[in-house]
């Protein structure tokens, strides 16, 4: 035991008591029972992320993810479809594929040779002749066990490990407007997400590592540090002064929304480092030629979305993030730059940009790691129970776009966040939102 | 610190020679002052080891290329600036107070030269208390430039043994 493993038990727990419209019982951090249903209901029974296209670009590849702490092998076949395949020999269980991405059309088990084709089928099984014709009339059902369901959108990958009883894109509902927002900064609509993932060892709860992304309260004191002594805010963080909203997008997901104070503004890329756009000739032709000029204007003005989609994915500007829970006080927070295909004189730039501000040397994402390793240590105090999130709760409003408050620091997304989670612990959810 | 002409006997070795004597005792001293400043979190101090041009990598794997590949740190001498200058803000939370450091530094070699720059590289344990303890470890090449009198660190790459992850916070000086 050291000081950080803070989980408690709390017996049997009745999830529907632990969330309100304005506050969260604090055992929803550290329950080792509220964890373990988290990941029945909402990481086997839901759509979750687990790769982009660019990962797996050519028949055969393959990267290996783990969901719910089981090891799944993400892989395109020859026909080209992208498979989600249960990372265990189906004989006595072994690890089948052990790197995290290369490709091959099959996977062999080290431990006694059997072998699988890339689509998931039973193709080789070593000294046959010992098995006896029962063995034989099964032997077809004996591949890898798929996925219920993989869909894509605008190359993010998702998969429902059961069936999931909404379609994906029932599930991100008012979020493909942000994942758009992100592919209108391409000129092929295409991103490239390979030039690796950061692992960060988070030592806190997975839903604190994807609360915090679309917390606008937190910025001007968690990461005062930079503002202070490297850099000045983008924008103003006061909210009187700028066009900044918070919104709840329905279904869990959420954002921090710069569009309209960088549309009022009128400027291109204050998202990038406020870059000229003379420093990045290659892309703007490409982009002018492809989008055309206005909306090439406008998508560098509004710049990429901030935008967190439930239950593990956030786009982080011009980053990607996505969680991987490793119990109650333990999350990998896993981060690439969002490159875009051809534009080398902007994706080095974007490299750059992610060290400086992501990963566990990050200027930004270490302070968050650290404040959300305290967190679990307060979470550890029993009293109060409860977490409140009750600001701008008296000036949200509803609109066509969801719920939405003009304070970027209000806690809509958490609201918004904690609603849909109990809806899905609960077996509560009913249309979708959006 | 340094005497530019204990160099010369290294310099004329064959490339990639290890002097039979050992790494120059100037440049031993020179990186081990640079292991204390940052065990010590003496930023400042660690800052002017560096020279104008250069370069504090930690790839996420020895074969990576910083220009497709994205980097735990990449810093340029502007980027280092702004990391000391972070640190000593007293409001970096993840090194408020600094980390409790310790490294080790040992099998030193001379791995190339040139007329001015040596580069030099080793095994290194960090033994790092904060919650608890974290143990990293790895390996160091340092490019290191007489200019003037003195010794600049011109580069300092480091080779994490669990590069590929999960890594804890890092954010002292590794």
């Amino acid at each position: 035991m050291t000081e950080l493993d803070t989980s408690a038990q709390v017996g049997k727990v009745d999830v529907a008591a632990l969330v309100e419209p304005d506050r969260v019982h604090g055992s929803v951090y550290t329950s080792q029972e509220v964890y373990d249903q988290e990941m029945d209901r909402i990481f086997r029974n839901g759509w979750v992320f687990v790769a982009h296209d660019s990962e797996v670009p050519e028949p055969g590849d393959y990267v290996t993810r783990r969901i719910a702490g089981e090891p799944w092998i993400v892989v395109r076949g020859k026909d080209g479809e992208v498979r989600v395949l249960a990372n265990r020999c189906t004989h006595r269980g072994n690890r089948l594929c052990n790197a995290d991405a290369g490709n091959s059309s099959s996977f062999r088990c080290p431990y006694h040779g059997w072998t699988f084709s890339n689509d998931g089928h039973l193709t080789g099984v070593p000294m046959r002749d010992g098995y006896g014709s029962s063995f034989h009339a099964v032997r077809d059902a004996m591949g890898l066990a798929p996925a219920s369901a993989v869909d894509s959108y605008g190359g993010f990958v998702f998969a429902s490990l059961n069936p999931p009883a909404i379609t994906l894109r029932e599930h991100l509902g008012r979020s493909t407007v942000a994942l758009d927002r992100l592919l209108a900064l391409s000129p092929t609509g295409e991103l490239n997400l390979r030039a690796g993932w950061m692992k960060h060892d988070m030592r806190c709860n997975w839903k604190m590592v994807m609360e915090n992304n679309v917390d606008g309260y937190h910025a001007l004191f968690t990461h005062a540090s930079v503002y202070d002594a490297v850099k000045p805010a983008k924008v103003s963080h006061v909210p009187s002064k700028v066009e900044v909203y918070v919104r709840d997008l329905g279904n869990g997901h959420s954002e921090i929304d710069y569009a309209k104070e960088y549309s009022r503004l009128d400027e291109e890329f204050i998202w990038f480092g406020r870059i000229r756009r003379e420093k990045l000739p290659n892309y703007v032709a490409a982009m002018e030629e492809a989008r055309g000029v206005e909306d090439t204007h406008r998508a560098f003005v509004v710049g990429p979305p901030h935008t967190l989609i439930f239950p593990n994915l956030f786009l982080a500007e011009m980053n990607i993030m996505t969680v991987e829970p490793l119990g109650p006080g333990r999350a990998v927070a896993y981060t690439t730059p969002a490159l875009v295909p051809g534009a080398d004189e902007v994706n080095e730039k974007t490299l750059r940009r992610t060290e400086g501000a992501m990963g566990p040397a990050g200027f930004l994402i270490a302070d968050d790691g650290e404040i959300g390793a305290r967190n679990q240590l307060g979470l550890a105090a029993g009293s109060p129970e409860w977490v409140v999130l009750r600001r701008g709760e008296e000036t949200d409003i509803t609109d066509e776009t969801g719920i939405v408050n003009h304070d970027k620091s209000a806690e809509t997304p958490q609201r918004g966040w904690w609603k849909h989670w109990s809806q899905v612990l609960t077996g509560t959810t009913t249309a979708p939102d959006a | 610190m340094s005497d530019l002409t204990s160099l010369g006997a290294a310099a004329a070795a064959p490339a990639g020679a290890v002097p039979a004597a050992g790494v120059d005792p100037a440049l031993a001293s020179f990186i081990y002052t640079e292991a204390r400043l940052a065990d010590e979190a003496r930023y400042s101090e660690w800052e002017a080891l560096w020279d104008d041009d250069a370069k504090y990598w930690v790839p996420m794997h020895p074969d990576h290329d910083p220009k497709v590949n994205v980097s735990y740190i990449y810093d340029n001498r502007r980027r280092i600036r702004s990391r000391v200058a972070q640190l000593n803000s007293g409001n970096r939370h993840s090194q408020t107070p600094p980390s409790v450091l310790r490294r080790l530094i040992t099998n030193l070699e001379v791995v190339a030269q040139d007329a001015d720059t040596t580069t030099v590289a080793g095994n290194f344990v960090v033994y790092e208390y904060r919650f608890d303890l974290t143990v990293w470890a790895g390996r160091y090449e340092y490019r290191i430039r007489a200019r003037g009198g003195d010794l600049k660190l011109a580069a300092k790459t480091v080779h994490l043994v669990n590069a590929g992850g999960p890594v804890s916070t890092m954010s002292f000086l590794i």
